[in-house]
């Protein structure tokens, strides 16, 4: 009960104007702090939903493939450069934000257990691979992608996904070749 | 096994919907970008170009409707921008060039509109004229002294244009191709002049035949 109410006091506060003003206003807060910020809420909700609903996700999200299919869609149209744009122009794609991605964080708390190592995998190594190009993108493109930002914030947006792809890859160097042995996830 | 069935059926409808998500958040993957998205919408609507009045070069006052009856091809500049809008007046001139001359000035007038009128007054524009070499008559360079219709025009043709912190301003830039009613038929990519210019004729030439 309380990670439901801190949940979603956390989105609302995240929605209040002044909170939304501040967090838009520079593109790479907005795509890499409240984006995830959205996402993390949604998971704390999600935590509280297993427990009072496990019926309703061991029925429709059995082996966790339906929710993480919907995480990687909506997560993938948050990161097309029109929909963060479009967000700021449109009251409805703003609310379609504040909706989709606690989806995004629900879901995922349910499927990240159930769709084992392999799932996993290859879930990381596709957001890798898509981070990767994302700071390629926003880099390299000579052209202000987004109207409502310029080039000198799309190019430190795009440092921020070479920071995180980074990460991750030194994430996997580490997991490849230290030995895990000793704590194998139960499955 | 049994139970399995909401399974699969939530994996189809997922996919359903991301699918959905996806290809209207793109206007089925015609738009990535929202500049790509705001040119495709344009194109749907056609919206008129509003009512402002324009002062030009030449202190001139006047409104749209002082080129009635013939097309207008217009773009969006401020004078003290270095980087694209030199760019998009010269290219601009492409087009004007690659005309044939007989149309010039009697079914189609040039016009830059700035959007910065602080700055941009007649003097400042007509210093700017002669750079460019344009005639100040069928290619006339104004502004739009009155702030809120300046907004209502810039807003009605999708024209975003934000301070850039440093007396500079960044905007997205094409050329708009404005029929003899003062309709908005054509949004179209500035680098590419040749390609404009041809359109421009074909337009013209299909018109005055048929």
């Amino acid at each position: 009960m309380k990670s439901l109410l801190l949940g979603i006091c956390m989105i609302i506060v995240l929605a209040l104007p002044p909170m939304r003003e501040l967090l838009e206003s520079v593109m790479i807060v907005h795509m890499l702090v409240q984006l995830p910020l959205l996402i993390i809420f949604g998971w704390i909700i999600g935590k509280y939903l297993l427990q009072r609903f496990p019926g309703f996700f061991a029925n429709w999200n059995g082996n966790g493939i339906p929710g993480i299919i919907i995480v990687i869609f909506v997560t993938t149209y948050w990161m097309i450069p029109r929909a963060v744009d479009e967000a700021l122009t449109y009251p409805a794609v703003e609310l379609f934000k504040f909706i989709s991605l606690p989806i995004v964080g629900i879901l995922l708390a349910d499927s990240w257990k159930k769709i084992l190592l392999i799932g996993r995998s290859f879930v990381f190594l596709n957001y890798l691979s898509m981070f990767g190009l994302m700071a390629w993108l926003y880099i390299d493109a000579p052209i202000q992608i987004c109207n409502n930002y310029l080039v000198a914030e799309q190019k430190a947006l795009g440092w921020g996904f070479v920071i995180i792809t980074a990460a991750m890859v030194l994430f996997t160097l580490q997991y490849v070749f230290i030995d895990h042995s000793e704590n194998l996830p139960s499955e | 096994m049994k139970r399995n069935w909401r399974n699969h059926l939530a994996t189809i409808i997922s996919i359903v919907l991301g699918l959905l998500i996806i290809y209207f958040g793109t206007d089925g993957l015609h738009a990535f970008t929202a500049e790509s998205a705001r040119t495709y919408r344009l194109m749907q609507e056609q919206p008129a170009f509003p009512e402002v009045t324009l002062e030009d070069s030449k202190e001139r006052v006047y409104t749209l409707s002082e080129f009635e009856g013939k097309y207008v091809f217009l773009t969006f500049i401020y004078t003290a921008c270095t980087d694209v809008c030199p760019v998009l007046e010269l290219n601009l001139k492409e087009v004007y060039d690659q005309l044939p001359e007989k149309y010039i000035g009697e079914e189609i007038v040039f016009l830059s509109i700035s959007f910065d009128p602080d700055r941009d007054d007649p003097e400042t524009l007509e210093t700017y004229r002669i750079a460019f070499g344009s005639d100040g008559e069928t290619w006339r360079m104004a502004r739009i002294p009155d702030k809120e219709e300046l907004q209502a025009l810039l807003e009605e043709f999708g024209v975003i244009v934000i301070p850039d912190g440093n007396g500079g301003f960044a905007h997205n830039s094409a050329f708009y191709f404005v029929d003899r009613e003062g309709y908005l038929i054509e949004v179209m990519d500035y680098q590419q002049t040749e390609k404009a210019a041809e359109k421009v004729l074909q337009v013209l030439e299909s018109e005055l035949e048929g």
